[in-house]
C-alpha cells in the first residue's frame, strides 16, 4: 500500500472526526441551545454558539493541532518516541515566560504575553538541545529526565513569581500550569490558528528531509539532507508554535505524545504522514477533551491539562517501557 | 565515474592530531577498492569525506571533474551511496519502508515514491537476500539482517559509486560470500565503483581489484592485492606477524 494513499485516507477519516467533534462541542454546553434556533435568528442562541462557544472550540482545535504536530516533529528530530512539548519542558518554559510577563505587567502591552511565551519556549528548547547534544539520543530516558527537572524548575518559577506580587491570586498560576481554554478572544484564535498553519506549512515543506533523520545525522547527510539547517528551522518552528499555544491556553500536556503515537499505530511511521495526521488528530482530541472539561460536571470546569494528563500518563508508561526495553 | 583526491586532510574539531593526512589517489574506471588499515588509521573518516558527511579541512575531492562541495547535495547523493559503519538499531520501521527511503534523493519536495521506486526497493532487497525481511521491523532484527537491509537501502538509490563501511561486520559466512558475488556483479556488469572497508584481509584480497592501505592517517600503499600482500607490508602496516601463501592465483594471509 502506498504512503500517499494512506495519507489521503487518513486525512479523510480524521477530518471527518474533527468536523463532527467541532459541531458536537459547539452544540453541547451548560445552556441548551441548538443550531436551528441560531439559524432562525435567535439572538441569544447566536451569541452563545458563535460568540462564546465557537471561538473556544476553534482555539481548542488550533492548540491541539500545534501541540500534536510539535510532538511529532520533536519525536522525529530527537529520534525519541517520548518527546513531547510538555515532557521536554518546552511548554513549561513558555508558560513560565507568559506568567512572568503577566506578573510584571507586560501582559498589558500588545503581544507582550505571546512574545514572553515564545522566548520561554525557545530558551527551554535550547536547554533541552544542549543536554541532548552531549549524550546524543542513545538514552531516551536521559532527555526525559532533563525535561522533568526543567518542568519542576519552571513550575517553581511560576509560583515564585506570582507569590512575590502582593495580593496576587495563585489560581492564576493554575491557569498556566494546568491549562484552560476558558474565555478566549478572537485574537487568541487568530494567533494560534496562524501558528498552526505556518508551522505546518514550514514543516511539511521539509518533511521529505526530516523523515530521513530517523536513520541518524550521517545517514541523512549522505542522502543530500542539509541536516543542520533542517534541524534548526524545525526546532525553531515547533517551539514558537508551542509558545503561541501556551500563551493563550497554558500547559496542556501529553497531546503531543498521545496523538502521534496513535497515528503511528494505525498508519506508517513516515513523518510525511505523521505530521498532517497528528495535526488533525490533535485538533479533534483537544476539542473533545475541552468539551469533557466543561461538560462532565456542570457548572464547574475541570482543568483541561489535568484531563489530558489522565489520558497521557498510561501512554507515556507504555512507551517508556518499550523505549527502555 | 571518476573520483580524485588531492592531498585530502581532515582534523576533527578539537582533536590533537589529524584523522586523514594528505591522502591522494585517483579512481578512473569502475573497480572494487578495499581500504585496509588498523583501528584508528582513518578509514571511516575517509569514507565520510567521500560521502560528504564531512568536509576536508584541507585538499580537494573532485568527482567527475567538479569539486564535491560544489555539487548539489541531492545530485551528489544520487551518484554516491554510503553505508555507515553503524546504523541505529532502534528504528521502528518496516524493512521495505526503510529501503524505499533510499529513493529519497530522486523525489521532489512534495512528491511521493512511484510504483517504480517501490519496485526498485523490492529488487534491492532481493539482491541482498533480504526479501523475506521486507515486512519485519528493523528494531526486531539481528545485526546481520539489519546490515543487509541497509545495504539494500544503498542499492535502491542506484548510485554509480557505492561506499561501504565494514559491510562484512555481523554477516555470517554464507552471506559474506553472497555479498562478494553481488559486489563483483555491481562492478563488472553494472560498471559501478565500489569502495569498501574491511578488516578481513583475505576476503578483501579475494574480491578487490585494488587495495588502499592506511596507517596513522596516511596512505601507505595502493595497488593490486598481489602487490600489497607481502609479509613486510603487513607487518609494517598492521603490526601483524604473518605468512603469505599463494594458492590458485590468490594470496592468503596466515597469521603466525
Amino acid at each position: 500500500m502506498s504512503a500517499r494513499r494512506d495519507l489521503v485516507r487518513g486525512i479523510a477519516v480524521l477530518s471527518l472526526i474533527l468536523v463532527l467533534s467541532i459541531l458536537f462541542a459547539v452544540s453541547e454546553g451548560a445552556v441548551g441551545v441548538s443550531f436551528i434556533e441560531a439559524l432562525r435568528g435567535d439572538q441569544r442562541a447566536r451569541m452563545i454558539l458563535f460568540d462564546l462557544r465557537l471561538p473556544r472550540v476553534l482555539l481548542a482545535a488550533a492548540v491541539g493541532a500545534v501541540l500534536a504536530s510539535a510532538g511529532a516533529t520533536f519525536q522525529t528530530l530527537l529520534r525519541n518516541p517520548l518527546a513531547d512539548p510538555f515532557i521536554l519542558g518546552v511548554s513549561g518554559g513558555a508558560a513560565c515566560g507568559a506568567a512572568i510577563a503577566t506578573v510584571i505587567g507586560a501582559g498589558r502591552l500588545p503581544g507582550g504575553v505571546p512574545i514572553a511565551a515564545f522566548s520561554g519556549a525557545l530558551g527551554a528548547t535550547l536547554l533541552v538541545l544542549a543536554i541532548a547534544r552531549r549524550h546524543a539520543s542513545v538514552d531516551p530516558t536521559r532527555l526525559i529526565l532533563a525535561g522533568l527537572v526543567l518542568n519542576a524548575f519552571f513550575s517553581a518559577l511560576i509560583l515564585l513569581a506570582l507569590s512575590m506580587v502582593r495580593g496576587s491570586d495563585l489560581t492564576v498560576a493554575l491557569h498556566w500550569m494546568m491549562g484552560s481554554l476558558a474565555n478566549p478572544t478572537w485574537a487568541d484564535v487568530l494567533l494560534v490558528g496562524l501558528a498552526a498553519v505556518i508551522s505546518l506549512a514550514i514543516c511539511a515543506s521539509m518533511a521529505g528531509d526530516i523523515r530521513l533523520l530517523v536513520f541518524g545525522e550521517e545517514d541523512a547527510k549522505s542522502r543530500g539532507v542539509s541536516t543542520e539547517k533542517v534541524r534548526v528551522i524545525a526546532f525553531l518552528v515547533a517551539s514558537l508554535a508551542t509558545g503561541a499555544a501556551v500563551a493563550t491556553s497554558g500547559i496542556i500536556g501529553f497531546v503531543g505524545l498521545i496523538v502521534p503515537h496513535a497515528v503511528r499505530m494505525i498508519w506508517k511511521r513516515d513523518y510525511r504522514l505523521l505530521l498532517p495526521l497528528s495535526a488533525i488528530g490533535g485538533a479533534a482530541l483537544v476539542v473533545l477533551a475541552d468539551l469533557a472539561a466543561r461538560a462532565l460536571i456542570p457548572p464547574s470546569e475541570l482543568p483541561l491539562g489535568a484531563l489530558t494528563a489522565m489520558l497521557g500518563v498510561p501512554f507515556f508508561l507504555v512507551l517508556l517501557r518499550r523505549a527502555t526495553r | 565515474m571518476s573520483i580524485e583526491l588531492h592531498s585530502v586532510t581532515y582534523r576533527y574539531p578539537g582533536a590533537p592530531s589529524v584523522a586523514v593526512d594528505g591522502v591522494s589517489f585517483r579512481i578512473a574506471k569502475p573497480e572494487l577498492i578495499a581500504i585496509c588499515g588498523a583501528n584508528g588509521s582513518g578509514k571511516s573518516t575517509l569514507m565520510k569525506l567521500l560521502s560528504r558527511v564531512l568536509e576536508p579541512s584541507d585538499g580537494t575531492i573532485v568527482m567527475e571533474g567538479r569539486e564535491i562541495g560544489a555539487w548539489d547535495p541531492r545530485d551528489y547523493a544520487r551518484k554516491v551511496g554510503y553505508l555507515p559503519q553503524e546504523t541505529d538499531p532502534l528504528v521502528p520501521m518496516r524493512a521495505i519502508d526503510a529501503v524505499i527511503t533510499g529513493r529519497a534523493p530522486y523525489l521532489g519536495r512534495f512528491s511521493w515514491e512511484s510504483p517504480q521506486d517501490i519496485e526498485l526497493a523490492r529488487l534491492a532487497l532481493a539482491r541482498c537476500d533480504a526479501s523475506g525481511l521486507a515486512d519485519r521491523h528493523l528494531d526486531e532484527m539481528s545485526g546481520g539482517e539489519r546490515k543487509r537491509v541497509h545495504l539494500a537501502r544503498v542499492l535502491a538509490g542506484q548510485p554509480q559509486a557505492i561506499l561501504l563501511d565494514e559491510p562484512l561486520a555481523a554477516l555470517d559466512l554464507a552471506h559474506a560470500q553472497q555479498l562478494a558475488r553481488l559486489l563483483r556483479v555491481l562492478v563488472e556488469e553494472e560498471k559501478r565503483t565500489v569502495i569498501l572497508i574491511s578488516h578481513d584481509l583475505n576476503w578483501s584480497a579475494a574480491i578487490a581489484d585494488r587495495m588502499l592501505v592506511l596507517r596513522e592517517a596516511r596512505l601507505t600503499a595502493d595497488g593490486s592485492p598481489s602487490a600489497i600482500l607481502t609479509p613486510e607490508l603487513i607487518h609494517a602496516n598492521f603490526g601483524l606477524e604473518a605468512d603469505v601463501i599463494e594458492r590458485n592465483g590468490r594470496r592468503w594471509v596466515l597469521p603466525r
